[in-house]
């Protein structure tokens, strides 16, 4: 909760220290791929062109918009394992009305629709069913693919229409779609984490859900939106996948949840909650497609990509402690 | 006191009385839909499919009263099934490779161990990146491929029977003895209930919570490791996919048997019937030509509306 | 309290058996299972297992087996895994077993892991057989093969040096490195080259593992670090797409050439687009048509041992060994011939 606050006193002490700089939760993060990108530009040189940058930037996109909503989820205590299955789900339902309507927006307004519903469904598992969220969302990734595999019967969507795939592969001034809108959906988050009640009710019920009882704050409605979010903005990510894949396959979306979790924690996100940004989520999933790609570049084989998420993961989480511990935090 | 006392007891003997109520049903039920479900045979065969899940749940269900979790167990079978494979088709002796997967399997639960007790990381997100990393090891030192030319003798852990019945069958059923004895009968068994119920409350009062721990992740792993060889010799084959998603069905066994997830309560006997519910749901759905698509659907149902009958209802006993 | 013990014990049994109904309720449809292992009385029974289910090519030979199930009035069951997974084969065969099947036949993710649980079958007096990939030969009676690996591999190749004058370096997108029969048909592409186009040589081999995004980007890496790649070959149903995807949104259409082993109904949109002018495969429903009618015939003890099979309306199709029969050569598909089929 003190870095909750954080921000109001950076303002007004005279200037911003560096020591207080390296407190934020995504320091670590940001240094990282820094130190990364700068290694992988001297492995290869070609990894610095504009060309691959923005082509990882759009890779991650996906993975992007969703960890920016997951992150509100784990910021107020709770967990959201079902995200791989919600965008097979999701881009099932935009697919389904691309191919028979046409067009963007309805698409669009389909795959929010399920996504909102889904996570809807999430939110109230945890909040009135008083379910802990681990299960409810991993129940829901298997039921969730399920349902995927019966509406489909296993036929793939194909033949989405072109303007239904502006979301992934257009362009505006020679930047992709997909960047765009994880860009504006970064400010979004950013300006509602601190500056709309309930982002900053976020942060009071994941730091200490006691006292936000006591405080009075809506606890269980706070939490809900939270998984509905996540809804939205899955919806969201998957007209930018359809669009990118050109067709809905069963198992889109397989293992993507693992990776959303990965980005959050590992841009400096802390799993119990209370401690992180949305800038956190943007750096981890960008982190994660830097990795990735400079992975592909240094010719690494694609079969040792789960352990290196797997150590990743590992390892941001230590740091994270190790780091609290010599800094002195008492969050 | 006494009042209350029984009336607990009528309450958690209401638990498993009602579960094997229906495990009942569901046995009739899947008579009704093919009648060769109920003859010997297909009993005996249903069960060697749990072992492997039941073993594994029976660690699960120790960790979960503590209020932990691993997710990793499944990406744990992988690694030790690729351990005992690769190591033996690198020229091992196949009586050392099992040995040396043993150790894996343990190794890897108190790799868990180290992070959740020494770094006080949460179980929840520690075996969700070592749910990554071991499958990763097992799919990176395997490069995805397969050993399959094991001697006939190894077919024995996963298909061999003693008169009638499985193999693993029998062993199965010393484990549970042995994990029920430790869980009901020993101090090791208080301790775990008591960092349950109030692990601050256990610290005070002396209990040795971290050793407690380490022993019961790195038992898991030993529980996964055997259930790993005994799972390699019933295919023939060493894997790396081999475990992939077997981690929900032990959740959901423990879960189904009545332990919460919160910690502090769970019995063996409520496990062992969970896997057995589970088990006789998977193999009847498949013998009555229910689609496989169906199941998927269907596991991650049975485990929501499993959880929420046990939160549900605990609310309601306070 | 004593009031919640009992109310605990009526709507938790309440719950939970209304939970069991409406699962029995899923099976209440189906017929119940009856007569003896291979043969008996009432309809014969073949049980038919895909690599999984759930991807289009999977489901075409499901069409072409169910047809084939009602030319024979036989039963047909068609399940598999809802992943490409041997240790999920193997369980669902010894499930088959318990289903008395008359036979069952595999298309296997793994040749050796399914010889134990098809060789069990074998002993409980099932007739065994495989198609579409192989088991190990021991453990089954016949295999139903859709081309052999030499003539698929041939024409992809041939299909390849036609767009690029026989000369160039090649990416192939593959599912898996160690999938059987993708590396059997590698091989006879390396010596269809080697043979008949020297210059044409592969630079690289990426596994796809049947994820549609992950094939595109692994495409469009490869192109972009490799600029003067000549063509991509995708030899899975999944991975021919993803490349020709990559190669649409590179803008490459027409100055990398693309082709490999995938469906019409996938495909479609790129050759419309031009990122692919012809593309390989067998006709899937024809592959389970045969499969049925092998199995069938194994049922009926009337298999011939080498010549020729009769089978319904694909008329005589050819033995290559008493242990296997050929659905016949690989198919191209172009624009010109793609409208006349429909999966």
């Amino acid at each position: 909760m003190s870095e909750a606050r954080a921000p109001a006193e950076r303002g007004g002490a005279g200037g911003v220290s560096l020591r207080r700089l390296l407190r934020r939760p995504e320091a670590p993060a940001l240094v990282f791929l820094v130190v990364l990108v700068a290694a992988f530009t001297l492995a290869n040189d070609r990894f610095l062109q504009v060309g691959n940058l923005e082509s990882i930037l759009a890779s991650v996109a996906v993975l992007g918009v969703i960890a920016l909503a997951v992150n509100q989820v784990i910021l107020c205590g709770e967990i959201d394992i079902s995200t791989g299955s919600m965008l097979g789900l999701c881009a099932v339902a935009a697919g389904a009305v691309a191919t028979s309507a046409g067009g963007l927006l309805l698409p669009l307004l389909a795959g929010v629709a399920m996504g909102a519903l889904a996570g809807a469904v999430n939110g109230f598992l945890v909040t009135v069913g008083r379910i802990p969220s681990i299960i409810v969302t991993l129940g829901m990734l298997y039921a969730l693919r399920g349902v995927i595999l019966l509406v489909t019967g296993g036929t793939w969507i194909t033949g989405i229409p072109n303007e239904t795939r502006v979301l992934g592969i257009g362009k505006v001034f020679g930047l992709g779609y997909p960047v765009i809108v994880l860009l504006l959906l970064f400010v979004v988050m950013e300006l509602v984490s601190r500056h709309s009640t309930w982002g900053r009710n976020v942060f009071a019920v994941g730091g200490n859900r006691r006292a936000a009882r006591f405080a009075g704050l809506p606890i269980d409605r706070v939490r809900f939106l939270a998984f509905v979010l996540v809804g939205v903005f899955v919806g969201i990510a998957s007209v930018i996948y359809m669009g990118r894949a050109g067709s809905v396959q069963t198992n889109t979306g397989a293992g993507l949840e693992l990776q959303v979790v990965a980005a959050v924690v590992i841009g400096g996100t802390s799993i119990s909650g209370g401690r992180g940004s949305p800038l956190a989520a943007l750096t981890g999933a960008v982190l994660i497609g830097v990795i990735l790609n400079g992975l592909v570049l240094l010719g690494v084989p694609g079969i040792w990509q789960d352990a290196v998420l797997g150590g990743l993961i590992l390892l941001a989480i230590t740091t994270d402690v190790l780091r609290r511990r010599l800094v002195g935090d008492k969050a | 006191m006494s009042a209350a006392t029984a009336v607990l007891r009528r309450l958690r003997f209401s638990r498993e009385v009602v579960l094997l109520g229906v495990l009942i049903a569901l046995v009739v039920v899947m008579t009704l839909l093919d009648p060769l479900f109920l003859s010997p045979t297909t009993l005996l065969n249903t069960s060697r499919f749990f072992v492997e899940v039941g073993l594994m749940a029976l660690g699960m269900t120790l960790i979960i009263i503590t209020g932990g979790i691993d997710l990793s167990v499944g990406s744990n079978l992988g690694l030790v099934s690729v351990a005992v494979g690769f190591s033996y088709a690198a020229g091992l002796p196949l009586p050392l490779a099992i040995l040396f997967g043993l150790v894996v399997g343990v190794a890897a639960g108190f790799f868990n161990s180290v992070f959740i007790t020494f770094l006080d990381l949460h179980p929840l997100v520690v075996t969700l990146g070592t749910f990554a990393l071991f499958q990763g090891l097992a799919y990176g030192l395997s490069n995805a491929d397969a050993v399959s030319d094991f001697p006939a003798w190894f077919a024995y852990f996963g298909q061999a029977y003693l008169g009638p019945v499985p193999g693993q069958l029998i062993l199965f059923v010393v484990a549970v003895a042995v994990v029920w004895v430790i869980l009901s009968r020993t101090s090791f068994g208080r301790y775990v209930y008591a960092i349950g119920n109030n692990e601050e409350a256990a610290r005070f009062s002396g209990v040795p919570i971290r050793r407690v721990k380490i022993a019961l992740y790195s038992g898991t792993g030993l529980l996964v490791a055997m259930a790993a060889v005994i799972y390699t010799s019933r295919v023939y084959t060493a894997r790396a996919d081999t475990g992939l998603g077997l981690e929900l069905g032990v959740i959901s066994a423990v879960v189904l048997g009545g332990a919460s997830i919160y910690g502090g309560s769970g019995t063996i006997g409520g496990t062992v019937l969970g896997v057995l519910i589970i088990a006789t749901l998977q193999n009847g759905l498949i013998l009555a030509g229910v689609p496989s698509t169906w199941q998927l659907f269907i596991l991650g149902v049975l485990l929501l509306v499993a959880v929420f009958l046990n939160e549900f209802f605990r609310k309601s006993e306070e | 309290m004593f009031g919640s013990a009992r109310k605990l014990k009526v709507v938790s049994t309440t719950l939970l058996a209304a939970l069991v109904a409406v699962v029995a309720s899923c099976g209440v449809g189906q017929p119940p299972s009856q007569g003896g292992g291979g043969g008996g009385e009432g309809p014969a029974k073949v049980c038919m297992m895909p690599k999984l289910v759930g991807i289009p090519y999977f489901n075409a030979s499901e069409k072409g087996a169910e047809e084939a199930a009602k030319e024979l009035d036989v039963e047909l069951v068609y399940d598999g895994p809802t992943e490409a997974k041997a240790a999920l084969q193997s369980q669902m065969i010894e499930q088959f077993i318990q289903q008395q099947c008359g036979a069952i036949t595999v298309a296997a993710n793994d040749p050796n892991a399914l010889a134990p649980a098809m060789k069990k079958a074998g002993e409980a007096g099932i007739a065994t057989g495989a198609w579409d990939a192989d088991v190990a030969p021991d453990a089954r009676d016949i295999f139903v093969n859709q081309a052999t690996f030499q003539a698929i591999g041939y024409e992809v190749v041939d299909v390849m040096a036609e767009q690029t004058d026989g000369k160039g370096e090649f990416l192939v997108v593959t599912g898996s490195l160690t999938a059987p029969n993708q590396v059997a048909w590698l091989k006879e592409m390396r010596e269809r080259m080697k043979e008949k186009y020297p210059d044409m040589s592969i630079a690289s081999v990426e596994p796809g593992e049947e994820d549609l995004q992950l094939g595109i980007d692994i495409t469009k890496n490869y192109l972009r670090a490799h600029p003067d790649t000549a063509g991509v070959f995708g030899i899975t149903s999944v991975a021919l797409p993803g490349a020709a995807e990559a190669v649409e949104q590179a803008g490459l259409e027409g100055k990398v050439a693309v082709t490999g082993l995938s469906t019409p109904s996938e495909m479609r949109p790129y050759l419309n687009s031009g990122a692919v002018e012809k593309f390989v495969l067998w006709n899937p429903v024809d592959l389970g048509y045969l499969a049925v009618y092998v199995a069938n015939a194994q049922i009926e003890g009337n298999m011939p041992k080498s010549g020729t099979f009769e089978a319904g309306r694909l008329g005589k199709v050819k033995m290559l060994a008493e242990d296997e029969v050929l659905l016949g050569p690989p198919l191209v598909f172009s624009k010109e011939n793609i409208d006349e089929y429909d999966f």
